[in-house]
């Protein structure tokens, strides 16, 4: 089939004009904490319906695509992730800028953000309808294994386990409030219809990490300290590559396969390869301290899951997030049904699509070298006035989401947890995981034991299931493995005490 | 600095000296944007209708109709803010069936059926089964008696608990004497991929939901809830043809709060007569796969009350019944 035919009206000036906008515009709004990729996209659908088919869905397709990248520049600058996909960004991110090496570290979460970008859309165009039954293969005993599996990744994370354990645990109960899954009935809202749907998330997450962190500045706001900050360099060394290719390469696979899930994530992604990078490294405790890979297995890890999440879109009908969900709904309203039968009968489309994909992580890249110098002056404002307009696009964001003053209080309440846990030691990340993938684990439990009967060998039985379920033991043991490994090595590093005693 | 602050002064002078004119221009209804809230996410079924409509009625009442989109708490927020809003015309809601008269049973809202003024009726979304392609039968037929010998083993996959799919299938259980197990997902398209998939064996949904898995022929439609057959599934027998006494089907109108003035809301009524009459629109609707079976005020609320009774019945035998309200 001569595909060229259908690539070239993606490369008409005026459509390119439109990705780059999309992906610029992307980039903005994912930077700025509490306005999301998601919400930019629900936001600007309706502009796209006087466009024509491609035109509209590729400047959709290059919001998504920067908005995800995004993120990164307020996760690695002011400790805020910027979309809930980049809230791991922040664990090595902010400590490297904290070194003086924000320019690097930007320079490397582009890198890799495009490395996973343009993976998942060389994946997305060539075997998409292959890779879409895997989609299939996901029931709930399977999505229950793969979030028992991402909640472990809780004990890796935290430095100290019951901590850890704690935090995980209280995120997981935050995430019961609302609607029972298989019951319908309302569950800790004590009577308050705001909080029958449970805890918005992005409204969640903007508190548990942006407000609290502003609840912190606001402890040393008068001290205007200068930005110890500095911009050194962009570009990372060729050797400093070299150390994150395997990992950028590893992200890209986790991110796509994730992806290719509906209804899993880039969040999910980017925790999972980040602990997967951390236990295949040589040097693990240098994770967290500012450590390049883990900026590398992040970054890539989302962005590979913008093109992993079409997939199921286009080769079934599927949409695996809201972002999809919402261009679903615009291809639907030019009359085209996504599914097998796009591909029959409408290859322009598809193609169109696949080439703008590319393209918008293109221009993704572009954009973000070229605006890293711009991006890290940010660094240089006043602390006072930094915070304050985080704080503003905090509250707008989380507003904006779904127009319900209830997200405002669910954003402030999550801010002084997150203010508390910060300051007694507890792992946000770790509540973080748990609110995202709790839910997942329960309704999926719930619906799989109700669909065997209760038979727990029947609920085993898949292969996907068995795999995740044998995965989750070794997760846990990993830390505590290490931490003897880690004992033992202190023993075997100081025998001269041992004889003097 | 003090330009600045004079600056924002004059504008903040200029902004308070407008919204004090506005009420004095209280003449043509409508003079300011009309807003229709959608308690639904954008880019879903409803949204999309809702927006095409929008675009329509500006023609036709003369103003600018635009879309605010108000998700979360199944439709029960949105709804409840159209029907809280001043009743002047400005705020209008799409009525659909699961707010309206689904939630409002289970407990726990701030609104009843009574309060609304039912506008103009849209459409109705047909409630059909759909069985996945290794499913253990073929058609209706198949499908009654495996679950007659199977009692309780039949999964069938929906899109929420309480939802209207959720209560549909249940009523159908029981009218049909026969017992089923319904499995909650969280919406539609969970529901559907698990289907795919053969994780469940069938699935209750709207025929747009399904079309393209159905031409793809990963999904074989069984069943429809209708009295008649309908023009998409010409050779799907309808419940009322199999000896079951249950029909039911999703629909959403154009809602507004009690107490407009009597000339807005004769404005209003006649704009939605002439949209829902509009060739243009009629033509993007079905291109969407959207069924429009206008009804005028009386009939909406006809239907609807009758619906509300029905569910309510339905409602109770799951237990169900005010589960959410304050004890």
């Amino acid at each position: 089939m001569d595909y060229f035919q259908y690539i070239t009206p993606v490369l008409s000036p005026e459509v390119l004009l439109v990705i780059a906008l999309g992906t610029l515009g992307g980039i903005v709004i994912g930077a700025l904490p509490g306005l999301t990729a998601t919400m930019g996209v629900a936001l600007l659908v309706p502009m796209t319906f006087g466009m024509e088919t491609v035109k509209g869905l590729s400047m959709l397709i290059g919001i998504y695509v920067g908005g995800i990248y995004g993120g990164c520049i307020s996760s690695i600058l002011i400790k805020t992730p910027g979309t809930p996909a980049s809230a791991a960004t922040v664990l090595d991110g902010y400590p490297m800028a904290m070194k003086g090496q924000a320019g690097k570290a930007l320079g490397m979460a582009t890198i890799a953000s495009a490395a996973g970008g343009l993976f998942s859309a060389v994946v997305l165009a060539t075997l998409a309808p292959q890779l879409a039954s895997v989609a299939l293969r996901f029931g709930p005993t399977e999505y229950f294994a793969l979030a028992l599996f991402g909640l472990t990744i809780i004990a890796s994370l935290s430095g100290d386990l019951v901590k850890g354990a704690m935090a995980g645990m209280l995120g997981v109960l935050l995430s019961c409030v609302g609607a029972d899954p298989i019951s319908g009935a309302a569950r800790y809202t004590f009577g308050y219809t705001g909080f029958a749907a449970g805890f918005s998330f992005t409204p969640a997450l903007i508190g548990l990490f942006a407000i609290s962190e502003i609840f912190v500045q606001l402890e040393n706001i008068f001290e205007d300290r200068v930005a110890m900050v500095k911009v050194s360099g962009v570009w990372p060394t060729l050797a400093e590559l070299r150390e994150s290719a395997g990992t950028m390469l590893r992200g890209s696979i986790i991110g796509t396969a994730i992806g290719i899930v509906p209804g899993v994530g880039s969040g999910t992604a980017s925790w999972i390869t980040y602990n997967e990078t951390r236990r295949a490294s040589k040097t693990p405790e240098k994770f967290g301290t500012g450590h390049m890979p883990g900026i590398a297995a992040t970054e890539s890890a989302n962005n590979a899951v913008c093109g992993g999440a079409l997939v199921p879109l286009l080769a079934l009908g599927i949409p695996g997030d809201v972002v999809t969900a919402v261009l679903m709904g615009g291809l639907m309203i030019h009359g085209l049904a996504p599914g097998p039968l796009l591909f029959q009968e409408n290859p322009g489309v598809v193609v169109g699509l696949f080439t703008s994909n590319f393209i918008a992580n293109l221009f993704m890249f572009v954009f973000g070298m070229a605006g890293i110098a711009y991006f890290a002056k940010i660094l240089l404002v006043p602390k006072k006035i930094l915070t304050i307009c985080i704080a503003l696009f905090c509250f707008i964001g989380s507003y904006a989401i779904n127009l319900n003053p209830v997200d405002l209080y669910t954003m402030l309440g999550f801010g002084v947890l997150g203010y508390g846990m910060q300051k007694f030691g507890f792992s946000q990340a770790a509540l973080c995981i748990a609110l995202i993938l709790g839910p997942m684990a329960e309704a999926n439990l719930r619906l799989g034991l109700l669909n065997v009967d209760n038979d727990i060998l029947r609920f085993c039985s898949s292969p996907i299931t068995l795999l995740f379920l044998a995965l989750t033991p070794l997760s846990l043991a990993w830390p505590i493995l290490q931490e003897r490994r880690a004992k033992k090595k202190a023993a075997l590093a100081t025998p001269s005490q041992e004889t003097r005693t | 600095m003090k330009r600045f602050a004079s600056g924002i002064a004059a504008v903040c002078l200029a902004g308070f000296g407008l919204a004090v004119a506005a009420p004095a221009q209280a003449a043509e209804y409508p003079a300011r944007p009309v807003q229709i809230i959608v308690p639904y996410n954008a880019g879903g079924g409803t949204d999309l209708a809702a927006r095409v409509l929008a675009q329509t009625l500006e023609q036709y009442l003369g103003g600018t109709v635009i879309v605010r989109n108000q998700p979360g708490g199944g439709g029960s927020i949105g709804t409840s803010a159209t029907l809280h809003a001043k009743p002047d015309g400005y705020t209008l809601g799409t009525g659909s069936q699961g707010p309206l008269v689904m939630l409002p049973q289970y407990g726990g809202i701030d609104y009843a059926i009574d309060d609304v003024d039912f506008l103009a009726l849209m459409g109705r979304n047909l409630m059909v089964i759909a069985a996945g392609k290794d499913a253990p039968f073929k058609n209706a037929k198949e499908f009654l008696a495996y679950a007659k010998a199977h009692p309780g083993e039949l999964t069938v996959g929906n899109s929420g608990a309480g939802g209207a799919n959720h209560v549909a299938i249940e009523g159908l259980a029981m009218a049909a004497d026969i017992k089923l197990k319904s499995m909650p997902f969280g919406g539609s398209v969970a529901a559907i991929t698990a289907t795919l998939g053969g994780h469940i064996q069938a699935v209750v949904a709207h025929p747009p939901e399904l079309a393209n898995h159905v031409k793809a022929g990963n999904l074989n439609v069984i069943m429809v809830m209708e009295d008649k057959r309908v023009a998409e599934f010409p050779d799907v027998p309808t419940t009322e043809e199999l000896g079951i006494d249950f029909t039911w089907a999703a629909w959403k109108g154009i809602i507004a709060p009690k107490g407009l003035p009597a000339d807005v809301r004769a404005k209003l009524v006649s704009a939605l007569d002439k949209s829902f009459h509009d060739p243009d629109f009629l033509k993007k609707m079905k291109d969407m796969g959207e069924d429009i079976d206008y009804r005028p005020s009386d009939a909406y609320k006809a239907l609807a009350m009758k619906d509300s009774a029905v569910a309510q019945k339905v409602i109770r035998a799951i237990g169900m019944y005010n589960m959410n309200a304050k004890k």
